[in-house]
């Protein structure tokens, strides 16, 4: 694995809840224009990776690389402003604004977010809102939401909101998407279309995906490398095959066990 | 004749202030979500110190003590009132819009608003204490010469133009990425934090230019009672600016508008007429407070979102290539593009 071509290095990542440590040395990297999958059983500490990652958890220590900067610590929405855009495990739409504005919000650095900007020179974001406008379409377009643009986010289905929010991370711009088990609760048809979904936007977008998933089918088809994480750790990485010869994570993913030097420390 | 043109134009006064006081809670709880508790003593802050700012200076024989006393043309002192307003909002913001969620912020600004009103109450060289200023000239009232009926009718356009100003700029706010980005916030703080959004700076724009705006409606309230005490601005003042909004649509400017009317003017005045009973001196307020509590309760209940709900945004349509889901292309591609799209 080249240095140079990681987008994202997470370093000997570590962080508890009191007495519960949830991260206890997590390290490794994805590769640009991949899709990785984290995969680990439940309590894992895959979410808590992914909030770490993202800033809305500090980490007790370790480091976050992103794209040769570490934004170990930073908040949140410099992380998101640097290009790395994160999704959450349960759907979290805007309930009471519609699937459209629900993409408009997205874009970063909007002009018209600034008061003095409305206030005096309200024809500055004029354009840029229509191009964002056209985009948003566009992108409704591509998910298969279009017909849904003036609904009440909260008023879809739960398959829906599953592509909306991955339709309102697109509008963001990523280079890198996180997606916290972005097919959870969703049918084999829906699951295969956000999958399309996801192979598309690397190859047209170049965006890299880091997601976590527990089905393993659809991790077999869609990613190119798998990072497998047990209590805290990350036990492996390598592509799906690999993985499957290896008998220590096989025994952590399908029965949760707990490997060895882990169960000596403690 | 007179006498009831006088009676209807402050009605109409008050209707035009508590629009304002409705506009500035509307940008902070329903645009961004923010629960200001304590409305009414950024409407103090505003009329007090456009008070200071308009009366001459505080003279030691009189008994009367205040700070500033500067003599300035009532347009300044509107000025010097709705910034000072909003300096209070942002300090209040900076404790409040920290780090705290929506109902320790509730308590933070209910407990702001009980210490500046403390404060004020007992330091008699601020305010005049619980005396509070007498006398605060009105706009413009030396020199139109108007008999008082005239001059409140006068008042009232004055209240109008600017109420109207008040709107055009909540509703501009509303429709800009700003306000979407403010309810969006409102909505999910998180998440809007994880695009990439200021969260803190925005709720704390929209806390100002809440404070601003009702602030504004403070300044208006001086100049037309002349004067200003604690005794005026208690939490029940607080009550009938929420019980407003949220009976007329929060989250919706018109809402704002039709709440004032129902609860500010109708249910106030309508009271009023209610004889008095000497012996329960507290009777026809309380009736009041209670009369608005129930009509909260009941629009709660059956209603919701208000008189009139929150507007569905609607945007201009942008024409979709039919019979194809590939994207339009927003900056026109060369040829190539559309095939190797697929
Ligand atoms: N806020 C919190 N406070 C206390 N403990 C927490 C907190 N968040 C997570 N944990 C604990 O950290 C551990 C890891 O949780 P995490 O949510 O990261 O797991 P996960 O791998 O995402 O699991 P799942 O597959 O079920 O989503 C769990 O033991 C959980 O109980
Ligand atoms: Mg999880």
């Amino acid at each position: 694995m080249s240095e140079k071509n990681e987008i994202l290095e997470v370093r000997d990542l570590r962080r508890s809840f009191g007495g519960v440590q949830a991260l206890r040395g997590c390290s490794f990297g994805v590769r640009r224009g991949t899709i990785t999958a984290l995969i680990g059983p439940n309590g894992a500490g895959k979410t808590t990776l992914v909030d770490a990652v993202a800033g809305a958890r500090r980490p007790q220590s370790g480091r976050v690389v992103f794209d040769g900067h570490d934004i170990t610590g930073l908040p949140c929405h410099k992380v998101a402003l640097s290009g790395l855009i994160r999704t959450f495990q349960i759907s979290r739409e805007y309930p009471a604004m519609t699937v459209l504005e629900n993409l408009m919000v997205s874009p970063q650095r909007q002009s018209g977010e600034r008061l003095s900007t409305v206030l005096l020179r309200p024809s500055r974001f004029r354009a840029e809102e229509r191009q964002h406008l056209v985009r948003a379409v566009e992108v409704l377009a591509e998910f298969g939401l279009y017909e849904k643009r003036n609904d009440y986010a909260r008023d879809l289905s739960g398959g829906q909101k599953r592509l909306l929010e991955l339709a309102r991370a697109v509008m963001a711009d990523p280079r890198l998407l996180v997606l916290d088990e972005p097919m959870a609760g969703i049918n084999p048809a829906l699951v295969d279309r956000l999958a399309e979904h996801i192979v598309r936007l690397r190859d047209e977008r170049g965006t890299t995906f880091l997601m976590v998933e527990h089905n393993l089918d659809v991790v077999e088809r869609l990613c190119d490398e798998v990072v497998v994480m047990a209590v805290g750790q990350t036990l492996a990485t390598g592509t799906m095959a690999e993985l499957r010869a290896n008998a220590e994570v096989v025994a952590a993913y399908l029965t949760g066990g707990v490997p060895a030097d882990v169960r000596a420390q403690g | 004749m007179g006498v009831v043109l006088g009676y209807v134009a402050t009605l109409g006064v008050y209707f035009c202030v508590y629009n304002i006081f409705a506009f500035g809670l509307n940008i902070q709880f329903g645009y961004a979500g923010i629960l200001d508790f304590t409305v009414i003593t950024f409407m103090a802050m505003g009329g007090y110190m456009a008070g200071v700012a308009a009366l001459g200076p505080s003279q030691p024989g009189s008994g009367i003590y205040y700070i500033l006393g500067l003599s300035l043309p009532w347009p300044v002192a509107l000025l010097v009132g709705a910034a000072a307003a909003g300096a209070l909002g942002y300090l209040v913001g900076l404790i409040a819009l920290r780090r705290l969620r929506s109902d320790y912020l509730a308590i933070v600004t209910l407990a702001a608003g009980s210490i500046v009103l403390g404060i004020v109450s007992n330091s008699n060289s601020l305010f005049d204490g619980s005396e509070g200023l007498v006398g605060v000239p009105q706009p413009m009232n030396g020199v139109l010469k108007l008999t008082p009926n005239a001059y409140t009718v006068f008042f009232l356009g004055l209240c109008a133009v600017i109420m109207v100003i008040c709107w055009l700029v909540a509703n501009r706010i509303y429709r800009s990425p700003l306000g979407r980005t403010m309810r969006a916030i409102r909505e999910d703080l998180d998440v809007a934090e994880a695009y990439g959004k200021r969260t803190f700076r925005i709720r704390m724009t929209a806390m100002v230019i809440g404070c601003v705006i009702v602030g504004i409606g403070g300044v208006l309230t001086i100049w037309f009672v002349t004067a200003l005490a604690p005794a005026g601005w208690g939490t029940s003042e607080t009550f009938v600016v929420w019980a407003a909004l949220i009976v007329g649509g929060r989250g919706n400017n018109l809402g704002a508008v039709v709440g004032s009317f129902l609860v500010a003017v109708l249910f106030n005045e309508a009271t009023r007429f209610i004889p008095a009973i000497s012996s329960l001196p507290n009777l026809i307020p309380e009736v009041r407070n209670m009369s608005i509590g129930a009509l909260v309760i009941l629009t709660l209940w059956f209603r919701p979102q208000g008189v009139v709900a929150e507007r569905k945004a609607r945007f201009f349509e942008v024409p979709l290539r039919t019979g194809s889901l590939e994207p339009v292309p927003m900056v026109p591609a060369p040829a190539t593009g559309s095939g190797a799209a697929q």
